[in-house]
């Protein structure tokens, strides 16, 4: 077979791309492996050979990194689709500011993100930390490597299994798939690809993975610090550099996670911000351990102690980052997340990327256990470092705690391994589950994280009286807040979450005092305290939007089997324009308008008091969205009324089926029953619920839907409905079009009388007589001369030679001659423009008809010497038949709207104390990097 | 004996106590046999039931969604989930409903389901 020469195809991309990925992956192993030396050679003198050799590997790797990103995005921009990853991805109609999101919707683009944020973060620890640098960019291009490795697209055998390593990005779609549409060499014309998922096309998808991310990515330094330690065997000398990336790592992630909330929130139809997802719950987990490592880490920079703990910590972190990677790209989740990952059948590497890493550091830490500094002395449990210690602890149980849970199919599958008949375990009410043992882990923070600020380090401390004087006030504080906290928000009955709130406003109010009385104006003191009141307003913010949230949309008729559990029962139905009331709110869907690809829907809220006095109005716009083919609603965005003490969310559950896609519609309207009606205009018929009358016939329909210009002649009737229960009217207009010899119907509706209507396929006929059934009678005329046909007056008014009809189609060649008359009939005039055409020497008669008079004219001939002109006519009777008319009735209506609408009371407590924890990490690295207090200019100068 | 070795042991004793007590939030997928048998609420695995026809109109209740739905054991049984009916329903490679028998109905009130990811469709979309 001969190859084919395809055409439209842009190969260089495809090879500059795969050529970085080769040559990156080679280049991350070379350096890692020159660093390597030059780590293991510092002190003599080949080690700066070595060092220049890492550098230079290492400038190659990041050029092939970003050369790798460039290119693919740039195919991307330019709709490339003969590349599978970008026809994957993007389409036609996907607007160029969703072109990154597209880039990381796919894994092999996030993994790219990921790899660029290494590099990226890896220039600063060689133009910052000259001693760390090998050891630490030797790790770090070590992960870059393994990431490359997810991009080779190799196929390796074993015996008989063949093991993939790796998918390529820059794969052809013709290479991925064996289609007969590769037999066409232009086939690039012909495709478009599938397009990003419209649920993810928002600007939260632009800036949520790369924030995350950079999180994941910058778990790589404290992680690699920790390995660099243990490699080199200097225990303290790691600490000092490695605070910053811990505080800068522990805040992005923290950031990354929390606009992961903010979005499901705000943009999705989840109704909340956080469910115990296992996605969400695999990085919760790592930046637990990374929080519980700064802390172990401040106590060895401080005391001495803990640095095992510290070295562990670290290297858990960035082992659970691969291990969240590996949960929710292997498809090892299954059925317990609603988040859709595609698996890229790269389950096995993704083993080995996280054991690589998590027995590497095991074996270091082993192999230098004995020799970490651990201070022999008896703690003092008066001390702070003692109860930050178990701070951190508690953070570790509560991370594994939750990670066990969430990896129980991973249990599941590993068990499966040995027993094939292994029934698999799932946690029967997740989100109870959590929040159960979580509440514990939460209460012990809030107090650790209040208490332990009073402490000093060391043993030097202050009299318990002076710190049990504070905490007493906090705590009293606390308590009365507590309670009057009962008049706006309830604690459900349960004691375990007034004790959750009071500890939550115990460290709230505790911080504060500490920033106001202990840190002497330090700046650099008041960042812990502002993550800890962060904390305990976090806790806050739980109980009153979690706890406390409630429905405004209540749905009052609920029947079925199970009376009992009524309470689920939380969406309401509105039927459009009809005021629903629910839960002290009337509320109406008022219209709806497409815009792009959303419809959005105005709700009208009223708020009413018991006399049905109206407190409060407002509107929100939930939107649908369709699939980039119109063809169905594939998602919905709610819509949130945000006030400074709560939030009203409202989202879309639902639309009637034949609003949600067109399949239903054309299947419902398949199920219709349409009765059909003769009738003169002003007869009234008798339909099965509703008096029909056909007002009026038009010749020049106002459908919203018919189009003049594509059409030779549309009809419509104007027909008014009486529904004889509810005793009212309604007017509706449907058309009928003709183009050419096909027929177009335009039938209405009216959704409240179930009423659906068009025009009789008859009618047509009926108006627009078959030409064979007319009898034409020729005439001859002059121009400006007139001649007269039963009661009709025909006048010849000039002739055109570019006629402009829409029925007559021009053809090269053609002669086209057009009548332009006037046509008067009981002292009405009409324009008619008739046309005469020679195509290849044949004449033809283009002609026109004037409903309105029933005159049919053709124009037949021309007479250049006596300059006549032939006319045949034929004229119809005026009295119009009855006209023919469809109705079906009692038709379920279609314009009903499923909606969910929720109180979310104090939430913006919860995202104020989430973003002050944030705050506070990101304060405590930025005060490190940027701010020299007095002492440290002193202890400068004296050094 | 260092305190935080103290700290240490009630940790782990508590850590023992919390597994112990949260393997009892965890539970095997039921079937619709062993659900009748229980009368307790359960997790149960299975596809939809394409040969019975589903029920859905959401003017009468808006939360009343009923089909058929077939277990691991093959077993087909009526199930009213109490939510309205979920996108792309029908396309749908596994559904786990978390209810209770009633009578001879499951009724749910929580449901996950699993549908073809879109890399598993070799379709090429053309212009048009």
């Amino acid at each position: 077979m001969n190859e084919i020469e395809y055409l439209g195809e842009h190969l260089w991309v495809g090879t500059v791309g795969h050529l970085s990925i080769i040559m990156g992956f080679v280049a991350s192993l070379f350096t890692a492996f020159t660093y390597y030396r030059c780590t293991q050679t510092r002190g003599t003198e080949p080690s700066d050979g070595w060092r220049t050799l890492g550098r230079i590997g290492w400038m190659v790797h990041s050029v092939c990194v970003f050369s790798l990103f460039g290119v693919i995005l740039y195919a991307m921009s330019q709709y490339y689709y003969e590349y599978q990853y970008v026809q994957a991805h993007v389409s036609d109609d996907l607007p160029m500011r969703y072109i990154l999101s597209a880039f990381w919707e796919g894994q092999e683009g996030s993994f790219m993100l990921w790899m660029i944020w290494h590099a990226v973060l890896g220039m600063f620890v060689w133009r910052r930390d000259y001693k760390w640098e090998s050891p630490v960019l030797a790790v770090v291009v070590l992960i870059n490597a393994v990431i490359f490795s997810m991009l080779l697209g190799l196929y390796v055998d074993f015996g008989d299994t063949v093991f993939k390593i790796g998918a390529n990005p820059t794969l052809l779609l013709r290479n991925v798939l064996e289609l007969p549409l590769f037999m066409n060499a232009d086939y690039t014309s012909l495709i478009t690809g599938n397009g990003l998922n419209p649920l993810l096309q928002n600007y939260w998808m632009t800036i949520h993975p790369p924030m995350l991310f950079l999180g994941f990515a910058s778990t790589a330094f404290p992680f690699a610090f920790a390995i660099a330690g243990l490699w080199t065997g200097d225990h303290k000398g790691w600490l000092k550099p490695a605070t910053n990336w811990s505080l800068f790592s522990a805040g992005v992630l923290g950031t990354g996670i929390l606009m992961g909330a903010i979005w499901a929130y705000e943009a999705l139809s989840f109704g909340g911000y956080w469910a115990w997802d296992p996605v969400e719950n695999a990085s919760l987990v790592p930046w637990m351990l990374l929080v519980a490592g700064v802390h172990t880490h401040l106590i060895a920079r401080n005391s001495g102690y803990a640095i095992r703990s510290t070295y562990l910590f670290y290297i858990l972190t960035f082992v659970f980052i691969l291990y969240s990677t590996y949960l929710t790209r292997s498809g090892v989740l299954g059925e317990t997340s609603v988040h859709a990952f595609t698996e890229m059948g790269l389950g096995y590497q993704l083993v080995f990327f996280v054991l690589f890493f998590l027995l590497l550091g095991i074996f270091l830490y082993i192999y230098r256990y004995k020799s970490i500094p651990a201070p022999e002395r008896e703690e003092n449990i008066k001390s702070r470092e003692f109860w930050m210690f178990i701070g951190s602890l508690v953070l570790m149980f509560g991370g594994f705690l939750i990670i066990s849970s969430t990896s129980l199919p991973v249990f599941n599958k590993i068990a499966t391994y040995f027993n094939e008949d292994y029934i698999g375990r799932v946690i029967e009410d997740p989100i109870e589950h959590f929040n159960k043992f979580q509440l514990w882990i939460a209460v012990f923070i809030s107090i650790l994280s209040s208490v332990a600020i009073y402490l000093r380090y060391g043993s030097k401390q202050r009299k318990w009286s002076r710190i049990t004087k504070h905490i007493l006030i906090a705590a009293v504080i606390a308590a009365v807040l507590t309670y009057l906290l009962t008049f706006w928000i309830s604690y459900k009955g349960a004691w375990q979450y007034t004790l959750l709130t009071f500890f939550g406003l115990f460290a709230m109010v505790a911080n504060v005092d500490y920033i106001f009385t202990q840190t002497k104006n330090d700046i650099r003191l008041s960042s812990s305290a502002v993550a800890h009141f962060g904390f305990g307003a976090m806790m806050l913010g739980i109980i009153t939007s979690g706890l406390n949230q409630s429905f405004i949309s209540n749905n009052p008729f609920v029947f079925g089997e199970s009376m009992d559990d009524v309470s689920r029962k939380r969406s309401i139905v509105l039927i459009k324009g009809e005021p629903l009331y629910s839960e002290g709110h009337f509320i109406t869907w008022q219209s709806d308008t497409l815009i792009a690809n959303m419809r959005h829907y105005d709700i009208n809220f009223k708020k009413i008091d018991e006399e049905r006095n109206v407190l409060e109005e407002w509107n929100l716009r939930p939107n649908a969205v369709y699939a980039n083919d119109f063809s169905k609603i594939s998602a919905f965005n709610p819509d949130t009324r945000h006030k400074w003490h709560e939030d009203i969310f409202t989202c879309i559950l639902n639309l009637s089926p034949p609003m949600m896609s067109q399949e239903q519609l054309k299947e419902m309207e398949d199920t219709l029953v349409y009765n059909t009606y003769y009738a003169n205009v002003g007869d009234t018929i008798r339909g099965l619920e509703n008096d029909i009358v056909i007002e009026r016939l038009s010749y020049e329909p106002s459908h919203p839907e018919y189009n003049p210009a594509d059409n030779d002649f549309g009809v419509s009737l104007v027909t008014s409905f009486y529904n004889r229960e509810s005793k009212k009217d309604s007017t509706v207009e449907t058309s009928l079009g003709l183009r050419g010899p096909l027929v177009y119907k335009y039938p209405e509706k009216i959704e409240s009388f179930g009423v659906r209507v068009r025009p009789a396929d008859t009618l047509m006929n009926m108006i627009f007589p078959i030409e064979t059934d007319l009898v034409y009678i020729p005439y001859k005329t002059t121009l400006g001369s007139s001649f007269t046909v039963d009661g009709t007056t025909i006048e010849l008014v000039e002739l055109n030679n570019k006629p402009a009809k829409t029925s007559y189609k021009p053809e090269d060649g053609d002669i086209a001659i057009e009548a332009r008359l006037k046509v008067t009939r009981n002292g009405i005039s009409y324009p008619a423009t008739p046309t005469y055409v020679i195509r290849g020497n044949i004449p033809m008669s283009i002609k026109h008809y004037i409903p309105q008079t029933g005159t049919h004219i053709r124009f037949s001939n021309i007479d250049p010497i006596n300059e006549t002109f032939g006319f045949k006519v034929a004229q119809q009777s005026t009295e119009l038949p009855p006209l023919a008319i469809e109705v079906a009735e009692k038709v379920t209506r279609s314009d009903l709207l499923l909606l969910e609408a929720k109180i979310f009371p104090g939430i913006n407590i919860f995202w104020s104390g989430t973003i002050m924890m944030m705050m506070g990490l990101l304060m405590a690295w930025l005060l490190r990097v940027f701010y020299k207090s007095d002492r440290d200019r002193k202890q400068k100068k004296e050094s | 004996m260092k305190s935080s070795y103290i700290i240490a042991l009630v940790l782990i004793l508590v850590s023992i106590g919390i597994f112990i007590s949260a393997s009892a939030d965890v539970s095997t997928y039921a079937t619709f046999g062993t659900a009748i048998t229980s009368q307790s609420r359960v997790k149960i695995a299975g596809t939809l039931d394409k040969n019975k026809t589903m029920e859905y109109d959401p003017t009468v209740d808006a939360d009343r969604f009923v089909f058929h739905m077939s277990d691991s054991d093959g077993v087909s049984n009526k199930v009213i989930l109490q939510k309205p009916k979920p996108q792309d329903f029908e396309r749908s490679e596994q559904i786990v409903l978390t209810g209770a028998m009633e009578n001879d109905v499951f009724v749910a009130d929580e449901i996950l389901m699993k549908c073809p990811s879109k890399y598993k469709e070799e379709e090429i979309a053309l212009r048009k």
